[in-house]
Order: structure tokens, then sequence, then C-alpha cells
């Protein structure tokens, strides 16, 4: 049933797939912001709720803040770390399974 | 998040009774507290009062303490005529604290706090087990 025509265009999705950089920045602008600055936003709240528990830990440490306010922002920070340790962990496992895919 | 507000009123809600706590310690530690001068007046019970306050970060209303008043009640009097603090007819006037009152309104601050923490646990919880689906 091959036409010329599906070979053709099987042969020009190949090219693409062979020549990523052609196409991987206009796939990126389209599919609006990328796993990468996903990341690099979630590292970067987390990193903030991280230092924010440290200061108040510290203050604690120092006997001036409140014990309730460090373990709210303790247990802020830890729910942050946990959504994105787990939503790492589920990407690259994701990953992993298209890499086990049998070409 | 709603999971966060959440846990930042209950948090409001533990630092109002913490409030609380302090307010009724002083009124038990001063349940005996006299005046300083013959005729003088002791201690006066305090009493919290609290008020609800809108977050606007939080878009929620929270609980704050609000001023601390004086209760206007009569003093006890005893009549001790050796007391340094008494009158010339020999009665001291005691703070108006009755401990009773106090133990009560402690056990009720206790009661509200550890209902504040249970309010934060099972929202940790709920957080937790959504968590948990990502990691079937």
């Amino acid at each position: 049933m091959a036409s010329p025509i599906t070979a053709a265009s099987a042969y020009a999705k190949l090219a693409r797939l062979a020549d990523p950089s052609a196409n991987l920045g206009k796939a990126a602008e389209s599919a609006g912001p990328s796993f990468g600055s996903m990341v690099k936003d979630a590292i970067g709240s987390v990193v903030a709720a991280g230092k924010k528990s440290d200061g108040l830990a510290q203050g604690m440490a120092a006997g001036k803040a409140n014990i309730v306010d460090v373990v709210t922002a303790v247990t802020e920070t830890e729910v942050a770390i946990e959504s994105l340790v787990s939503v790492r962990d589920k990407v690259i496992q994701a990953y992993e399974e298209i890499m086990r895919m049998p070409i | 998040m709603d999971f966060l507000k959440s846990m930042a009123i209950a948090a409001s809600g533990l630092k109002a009774q913490t409030g609380r706590m302090r307010v009724i310690s002083e009124n038990i530690a001063n349940a005996e507290s006299t005046a300083q001068r013959p005729g003088g007046n002791p201690y006066r019970r305090k009493i919290p009062t609290f008020r609800s306050e809108v977050d606007r970060a939080l878009d929620a209303q929270t609980i704050a303490m609000g001023k601390v008043r004086q209760d206007p009640t009569d003093f006890r009097v005893k009549y001790e005529p050796g007391h340094p603090a008494a009158d010339d007819k020999g009665y001291v006037k005691y703070p108006n604290v009755n401990s009773l009152v106090e133990m009560t309104d402690m056990r009720e601050a206790q009661r509200s706090y550890e209902a504040n923490l249970n309010v934060i646990g099972a929202t940790r919880r709920m957080i937790q087990r959504t968590i948990d689906l990502l990691r079937a």
C-alpha cells in the first residue's frame, strides 16, 4: 500500500528527526514554557522557601522567631521540595520509558 | 495554593491561643499578688480578646489577639490585720482571679490550640497523599 507520496512524507519526517536543531527552537516557542524553564522556576521557588525557613530557624535558635512561624515555613519548604522531587521523578521515569522503547 | 493558605490561617489561630495562654498564665501566677502599700489595689485580672483580621496576601480571615482588657469586677477581700497591705480596718484586697475560671480558660485555650494543630496535620496529610499520586 506504500505509495510514493507516503514514502516521501516519511523521509521528510525522518530528515526532521535527524536534524533536531532545525525544528527545536520553533517547537519550544509554540509549546509555551519549556520543561527546562519550568524546572528552573520550581527550583527558584523552592530555594526561596528554603532560605526563608533557614532564616527563621536561625532566628529561633537566637530566641527571636516564633516557633509557629518556623514550623509553618519548614512545612511549606518541605511541601515545595517534595512536589518538585515527585514531578522530576515522574518526568525522568517517562523519559526512561521512552528510551527503553525498541526501535 | 489553598492548602498553604489554610495552614497559614491555622497558624494564626495557634499564635492567638499562645497569646491567650500568656494572659492566663499571668492571671494564675498573680492570683495572690497584693498591693505594695497598705490599702492599695492588687493585681487586676486580665481578659484576652480576639478579632478576626482580613489578610490581603492570603485573601482570607485570620485571627489576631486584640487588646488585653481588664476585668472590672470587685476584688476578693480578706481580713488579715497583720498583712503589710492591709488597710486601717485590717482588710486586704486580693486579685479578682478565680483559679477555677482560669483553669477552665486554660483548658479551652489548650483544646483550641489542638484543634488548630489538627487542621494543620490534616492539611499536610492531604498534600502528602496528593503528591503520593505521582509516585505510583
